[in-house]
């Protein structure tokens, strides 16, 4: 054997964990986040409500709630554990995305999905109203639905069926077109 | 609650926020194209991650149960199986039920016009695209405009509807 193979062998490999997009990525983020939404609410006490660890909804609604609070001086009905502090898992959503982005090369300002600017607005008003009316994003509703909660398991029953309602009308439109 | 626990929630949220963003951006993750690319095409690669909740909301609340952490719905150092079941439908007041049903049901279904779930555009804005940057401006508007305006119409239902 030649002696530089040899040293090649022996050059113990350094462990990284990979974030590249594979089969069961999406499976892997969805477990982490149930078991993180169970973590900050067990050892940091983020509690009452249950299951409200990680929410796409309340938690912006509380965030914004809090600023508006503390700037105007009004009365918005934020979660008794975040009247001091601010909920800044929406803020984390941002941060978190935007370091993979830019680690990875794929941060470019573009235009999104949505490619109507005033269409995007509306959206994102009419989403906000409409999941505050329940309280939940699909992923609170998802965890409270693991923890047993007949309503949510309801709700993303509901949740399925709108999006079922939607992509039909969907259909509807592009045959029609 | 002390100025420094406050704090520790505040930071625990930032950080548990950033790691999901973070795994969010590098698996597409979405639970509302989820359902919609089974519905469309039959791929299940996202719907895996809506699973995934489930299944780790199961593991956390055990793990955590376990390790003698403490979660409000859950009989300590216990093993339970779907703790809040117990509790059935028990909404007071029932009005927030029908509420509920067509809120869950309209959030979904504009999320499929939208091309993605909250957590979703938080993701997409990160990414630097333009039209999840102008949802958040719209998210925040609505907020103001739910407390100011449909606020006091549910606490006028609420008061005559009251189980």
């Amino acid at each position: 054997m030649v002696e530089g193979e040899a040293t090649a062998a022996a050059k113990p490999t350094r462990w990284k964990p990979s974030f590249k997009l594979s089969g069961n990525m999406a499976l892997i983020t969805g477990i982490t986040m149930g078991v993180l939404a169970a973590v900050v609410q067990g050892y940091f006490g983020l509690q009452p409500p249950a299951g409200d660890g990680i929410c796409g909804i309340s938690h912006p609604a509380n965030i914004v709630n809090w600023l508006v609070n503390n700037i105007f001086g009004t009365k918005f009905t934020i979660h008794s554990i975040f009247v001091t502090v601010p909920v800044l898992t929406s803020v984390g959503f941002v941060i978190g995305s935007f370091i993979a982005a830019v680690k990875n090369k794929e941060f470019k300002l573009r235009p999104g999905p949505v490619r109507d600017n005033v269409l995007a607005f509306i959206l994102g008003f009419l989403i906000i109203n409409f999941g505050l009316l329940w309280g939940s994003c699909p992923i609170r509703t998802a965890i409270l639905a693991s923890y047993g909660m007949f309503f949510a398991i309801l709700m993303l029953g509901m949740i399925v069926l709108g999006v079922i309602v939607a992509c039909l009308y969907i259909k509807w439109k592009v045959r029609r077109a | 609650m002390t100025g420094i626990a406050a704090w520790k929630i505040g930071i625990a949220t930032l950080f548990i926020g950033t790691i999901v963003g973070y795994l969010g951006q590098r698996s597409r993750f979405c639970t509302i194209s989820g359902i919609r690319d089974f519905f469309f095409v039959k791929d299940s690669y996202r719907l895996k991650g809506l699973i995934g909740i489930v299944v780790g909301g199961v593991i956390g609340f055990t793990l955590v149960n376990k390790l003698g952490g403490s979660l409000s719905s859950f009989t300590p150092g216990k093993w339970q199986f779907m703790p809040m079941l117990k509790d059935g439908l028990n909404v007071t007041p029932s009005i927030l039920i029908p509420l509920s049903a067509v809120g869950a049901f309209f959030m979904a279904y504009f999320s499929v016009m939208a091309e993605g779930c909250p957590f979703r555009q938080h993701v997409m804005a990160g990414e630097g695209r333009l039209s999840g940057i102008i949802y958040i401006g719209g998210l925040v508007a609505g907020v103001v405009f739910f407390d100011v305006v449909i606020v006091p119409y549910l606490q006028l239902l609420t008061l005559r509807f009251p189980n």
